[in-house]
């Protein structure tokens, strides 16, 4: 139940994905049930130490680390995605479910919102 | 200081369909810069074709976190991005 | 004694440049809303700039500044009349002004 905002866009290429962040944060301030998948090269955002300074851009991934104290329920992450891109919960940020078929976490939610 | 024939410029993650267009029309000894999202493409087991030399934007694969998986690119800083695109006879921007 | 140059602000009192920001300018900018900084506020004001720095953000809003304090702090002081008396106004807004950091982005 609740909202699913997925990320299927690469970090720092476009503001797509902050976006969708930066609504998720909202709906988890105002106690809305909210959750975020990340899938296709959206993957990239849960990639342990991104460093962000050489771009002048803040690192989603420090971004990203304030969803789950700002009251986001779940972060989901594509695992056929995450093998494509090498990534495994060793150099993933903490706190990330992996989903065997993100077709049943969409089907889970009510509202489902694409990033871009 | 060797020329440089043909350079592609790629910025468009392994998902856009212009990256798959970039590398098909690659050819051996050409030489392929990889920016911004573009960088991802060092970190998915897709084969780079052997022949060509690449090289990715350092300040790119730092911020996504791939530095570790760049062994088939050598790291360029913004000033040796300038130098590569005046050595290139033609710069294919994807 | 040398005068201190005011550090460079916005139209909405915060710092242009966060390394301009001293306890010495907390204070001053504290200062022009009536705030007399005690140790509840530095308790706060340090929270805040620790969770800056680990998220390259300010909380959004007022209510995830909230939301960040009680995940820290406990119920106690996580709450809007808490900090609300703290930082009058927008609490969210004045205390990221006093700890030298971004304007939330969804304050009004």
């Amino acid at each position: 139940m609740g909202t699913l905002m997925v990320i299927d866009q690469p970090p720092y290429g476009t503001w797509a994905g902050r976006e969708a962040l930066d609504m998720a944060f909202s709906l988890a301030a105002f106690d809305q049930p909210v959750a975020l998948l990340f899938t296709g090269a959206g993957v990239n955002w849960l990639r342990k130490s991104q460093e962000t300074t050489g771009i002048g851009q803040k690192s989603v991934e420090k971004n990203l680390s304030a969803a789950l104290i700002f009251g986001v329920e779940a972060l989901y992450a594509d695992a056929t995605a995450c093998a494509r891109y090498g990534l495994v919960p060793d150099n993933m940020v903490t706190g990330v479910a992996m989903a065997e078929n993100s077709a049943e976490v969409i089907r889970q939610h009510s509202h489902i919102a694409f990033a871009g | 200081m060797t020329e440089i024939d043909t350079l592609h410029i790629l910025n468009k993650a392994p998902e856009h369909p212009r990256s798959a267009e970039c590398l098909r029309a690659i050819e051996p000894g050409d030489v392929l810069l990889l920016i911004e999202s573009a960088v991802l493409t060092l970190a998915t087991c897709s084969d780079l074709q052997a022949g060509i030399t690449i090289y990715a934007l350092a300040p790119d694969v730092l911020a996504r976190g791939i530095a570790h998986s760049t062994a088939e690119a050598s790291l360029v800083d913004f000033a040796a991005m300038v130098e590569l695109t005046v050595q290139a006879q033609k710069v294919i921007s994807w | 004694m040398t005068k201190a140059k005011s550090p460079e602000r916005n139209n909405e009192g915060f710092l242009e440049n966060s390394s301009d920001w001293s306890p010495e300018i907390a204070a001053i900018i504290a200062a022009e809303d009536q705030i007399d900084l005690s140790e509840k506020h530095w308790e706060i004001i340090g929270l805040l700039r620790e969770f800056y720095k680990k998220h390259e953000m300010s909380p959004p809003s007022n209510r995830l500044f909230v939301r960040s304090v009680k995940e820290a702090l406990g119920e106690d002081k996580g709450n809007s009349i808490y900090l609300m008396r703290l930082f009058p106004g927008t609490p969210a807004k004045t205390a990221c002004r006093i700890a030298g950091l971004p304007r939330p982005t969804n304050c009004l």
